[in-house]
């Protein structure tokens, strides 16, 4: 299974708050190019890991390694620079910003100019600017965003801010975006488009995606492979056809579904 | 008469550029202060000590003052704005009072509280202009630039902003020495405008009106600001009799707190004053009256 | 001598103490400074010197009256002024320029309608000296030390002991997470603010008595408090005593023996220095923002 050379790494990673344990012991390691799911019941320690790898978080036990490089420990600003996009579970945009704000806000990566430059307007500032206005409105284009593009975000209907949100993440040209339950809250039509949506960011962009959500069918539908977490512990690993005939995680957690 | 006025219209300038510095603490960076009054008192009398001592031109003094500006306020601004919490608001008030407190305790320098005289003249209305015009297009650029979007960043939603990568403190402490430069280069230019400082000119009631003065223009706009400015600023000279001074205030607090509930975003919005928006207003005037009368 | 300081300190750090546990107690549920706080401090010294000379001439009966009209005001904030925001769940410095917003007018306001004069109260504790030891203290200072000890142990036994207590120390650990327990947060946000403005009511009264009334009796007083909260660690009561007792102490002494001029550098030293070493305060936590 895992032939594939991991771009994302935990190792015996664990985190305490106060007494309470939150993950403990949790190994995944998600090969360049997956789709990947963590699922489990609320309170079983999903958002900490999201948290602990982006750096919000510090680890109390445990590495984590992105590319090869120990990222815990690093602040959540240089985790995202190296190339780790996330959304949040309860959306969390530039709200009184634009659409379009809040994607040219994230699209920095090609920008270097100084200061100084920016004080002044040089044409350097202005020559880097105008490209980066271009590949805007092209993600724009290409999310299907275009439309909306001088809404402001907090106006947005929900499914489209959940969007944006991804959108942002791309914008920061990422290897590796978390998505944190990103169908929460939606229909069935929508969690369909989403789950198109989200398969285009891998296969047409080329990023690894970790994906949370409750909806099994958006999660059965996308991921090549799951893990299962239960009480901040791993209880299961697997393709989507053995987590749905693993008996364990149908008892802790399918099970209560039906 | 005519010069009376002028003198109301350079010392609007004056306070205006301290007003934008605050536009780019509070209303685009999202942090607030009740002490910059305290940094203009540290330009203020930074280039009026140096002009006047050693008889360095005014240029020099107005540049040293920014630059003492900035470096009190990195000062207190690196530690503070790393911790979550309410603490760089207390630094704030911290230095304000401090800096009043100690200027009235050295009066073999600075006079004390009877004040400081025989500053060098300067500051003409013209030079004010000048540097106002030079600010404003200066911090016009800065907004629309990836180091000013990263501060509205930080403004909109911290934890989002540190996702995509913007280091939050740094850009903190960039709009807090953006402020702090702009607050001490209005305290000099003050300085030589009046040719004459006492402690009382900075107190915290000056801080606080400058972060209204930002509030009630918009959190979100230059433009927002710089209107404000032109109204609430001289507003004291146009208003002189009786308890109209007390009363103004309670109307300045009045209003912010009823901007604050039903418009944060306060009279401008997040707009901007611009030609092209200009004529798209007035498009949209022309077309909702053609539309009443089709009715 | 020193003695005698000593007790004026504490006398000092008492009513400081009134006021910081205030802050502290409306800063650990709902994670902001109150900056409209100083005002019932201010309006605690009015209500006590027209109670004196309208109504009846009795310092007790008047400190109970100024408690009353502080809390009702400290509601009347709340209800007025952050209710709108909190249920909003703005933005920590929209909380903040609204206490500076209601400060601001209600500070004129009352410059307006009782003038900048200093006004002292018709009737006063005995200002009888007491020989002890042989040091003299003055009855005034005893009495304030006393009721402010009174005052702040009764505060103390009602977060420790009662139940909207306990709910008032759960909550501020996550507000939120109250809330969906099924605590009535709304409730314990008006008993944060009734207990604070009473409590600032009261020291506004003491230090009517100790000093005048005056319209920037408040905001120069609430200020020290603050600076108090922030020594101790900002959110812990404890530590606002603290804060407020050392502060007291330390001013009184600095007045004493060297110069009144260096009483208010001292303070505000004091908290920049506590800013730079320990941020936190004495007895601080820190409260993380969760994803």
């Amino acid at each position: 299974m895992q032939d594939k050379e991991a771009i994302l790494e935990l190792r015996n990673v664990s985190k305490y708050f106060g007494g309470i344990t939150a993950s403990e012991d949790i190994c995944i390691s998600v090969p360049k190019g997956y789709i990947y799911g963590i699922i489990g019941p609320n309170g079983a320690g999903k958002t900490t890991l999201f948290n602990m790898i982006t750096g919000v978080y510090d680890t109390t036990e445990g590495e984590i390694f992105f590319n090869g490089k120990k990222i815990n420990g690093l602040p959540t600003a240089a985790i995202a620079k190296l190339g780790v996009a996330r959304t949040f579970q309860n959306i969390r945009l530039f709200g009184s910003l634009s659409v379009y704000d809040n994607i040219f806000t994230a699209c920095q990566k090609n920008i270097t100019y100084s200061l100084l430059d920016g004080l002044f307007r040089t044409p350097k500032c202005r020559r880097q600017e105008r490209a980066m206005s271009d590949y805007c409105e092209e993600l724009l284009e290409a999310v299907g965003l275009i439309e909306f593009r001088d809404q402001q975000a907090d106006n947005l209907p929900y499914g489209l801010q959940r969007r944006l949100e991804i959108a942002r993440a791309m914008a920061t040209s990422p290897q590796l975006i978390l998505l944190d339950e990103p169908a929460a809250g939606m229909n069935d039509e929508e969690s369909m488009a989403l789950t198109a949506f989200v398969q285009s960011i891998r296969d047409e962009h080329g990023i690894t995606i970790v994906i949370i959500d409750h909806h099994m069918d958006v999660i059965m539908a996308l991921c090549d492979h799951i893990t299962v977490l239960n009480f901040g512990q791993l209880l299961a690993k697997g393709s989507p056809d053995e987590i749905q005939t693993n008996p364990d995680v149908i008892t802790a957690y399918l099970g209560v579904d039906d | 008469m005519l010069e009376y006025w002028l003198g109301v219209a350079t010392l609007t300038g004056i306070y205006m550029i301290a007003v934008l510095g605050m536009s780019v603490l509070t209303g685009f960076t999202g942090l607030f202060s009740v002490g910059h009054a305290g940094f203009m008192a540290i330009g203020a009398y930074t280039s009026a000590l140096l002009t006047k001592t050693y008889g360095i031109p005014n240029i020099f003094g107005v540049i040293s003052a920014m630059a003492a500006a900035l470096i009190v306020g990195l000062l207190i601004g690196y530690p503070t704005l790393k911790l979550k919490g309410d603490y760089f608001v207390i630094a704030t008030l911290g230095i304000g009072q401090a800096t009043k407190l100690i200027i009235e305790n050295l009066p073999g320098i600075t006079g004390g509280a009877r004040g400081l005289t025989g500053i060098p003249p300067g500051s003409s209305f013209l030079t004010v202009l000048i540097i106002v015009v030079v600010v404003i297009w200066i911090l016009r650029n800065f907004l629309r630039s990836k180091q000013g979007r990263n501060c509205v960043a930080v403004r909109e939603d911290e934890l989002a902003a540190a996702s995509i990568g913007t280091k939050v403190a740094s850009y903190k402490l960039l709009a807090m020495g953006i402020s702090c430069a702009l607050c001490g280069l209005s305290g000099a230019l003050l300085a030589h405008f009046m040719q004459y400082l006492s402690p009382s000119m900075f107190s915290i009631v000056k801080s606080d009106e400058l972060v209204m003065t930002v509030i009630l223009g918009g959190t979100g706009s230059l433009t927002g600001s710089i209107v404000a400015s032109l109204i609430l600023i001289p507003l004291p000279e146009v208003l002189r009799f009786g308890a109209v001074q007390e009363w103004r205030m309670v109307f300045y607090g009045l209003l912010v707190v009823l901007v604050i509930i039903f418009r944060p975003s306060g009279l401008m919005g997040n707009r901007e004053f611009s030609i092209a928006g200009l004529r798209r207003f007035f498009e949209n005037m022309r077309l909702r009256m053609k539309h009443g009368r089709a009715k | 001598m020193f003695f005698q300081q000593v007790i004026n300190g504490l006398s000092v750090g008492g009513i400081y103490a009134l006021m910081a546990v205030g802050y502290s107690l409306i800063y650990s549920l709902l994670n902001f400074t109150n900056f409209a706080h100083s005002i019932t401090v201010t309006i605690g010294a009015f209500a006590t010197f027209y109670f004196l000379t309208e109504l009846f001439e009795n310092i007790y009966a008047g400190i109970l009256f100024a408690i009353v009209v502080a809390g009702i005001l400290a509601i009347l904030i709340q209800i007025l002024g952050y209710s709108v925001l909190l249920k909003k769940n703005a933005q920590r410095i929209y909380l903040l320029i609204t206490g500076l917003g209601i400060s601001t007018m209600c500070d004129n306001l009352v410059i307006i309608s009782f003038t900048s004069r200093f006004r002292v109260y018709p009737v006063n504790f005995s200002t009888k000296a007491i020989n002890v030891f042989g040091a003299t203290f003055g009855t005034i200072d005893l009495i304030i030390l006393a009721v402010s000890a009174v005052a702040l142990i009764l505060v103390q036994l009602f977060i420790k002991k009662s139940r909207a207590g306990l709910a008032i120390r759960g909550a501020s650990f996550s507000l939120e997470t109250a809330s969906i327990m099924g605590i009535n947060t709304q409730k314990l946000i008006m008993i944060v603010f009734l207990i604070a403005g009473a409590l600032a009511g009261l020291a506004g009264a003491l230090l009517g008595a100790k000093y005048t009334a005056y319209p920037a009796l408040g905001t120069n007083m609430a200020n020290k408090a603050f600076i108090s909260s922030v020594v101790g660690g900002l959110g812990s009561i404890t530590g606002a005593v603290i804060g407020a007792l050392i502060l007291g102490i330390g001013e009184v002494l600095i007045s004493g023996y060297l110069s009144s001029a260096m009483r208010d550098i001292f303070s505000y030293t004091l908290l920049v220095i506590i800013l730079f070493v320990k941020p936190s305060g004495l007895m601080g936590v820190d409260i993380g923002d969760r994803a």
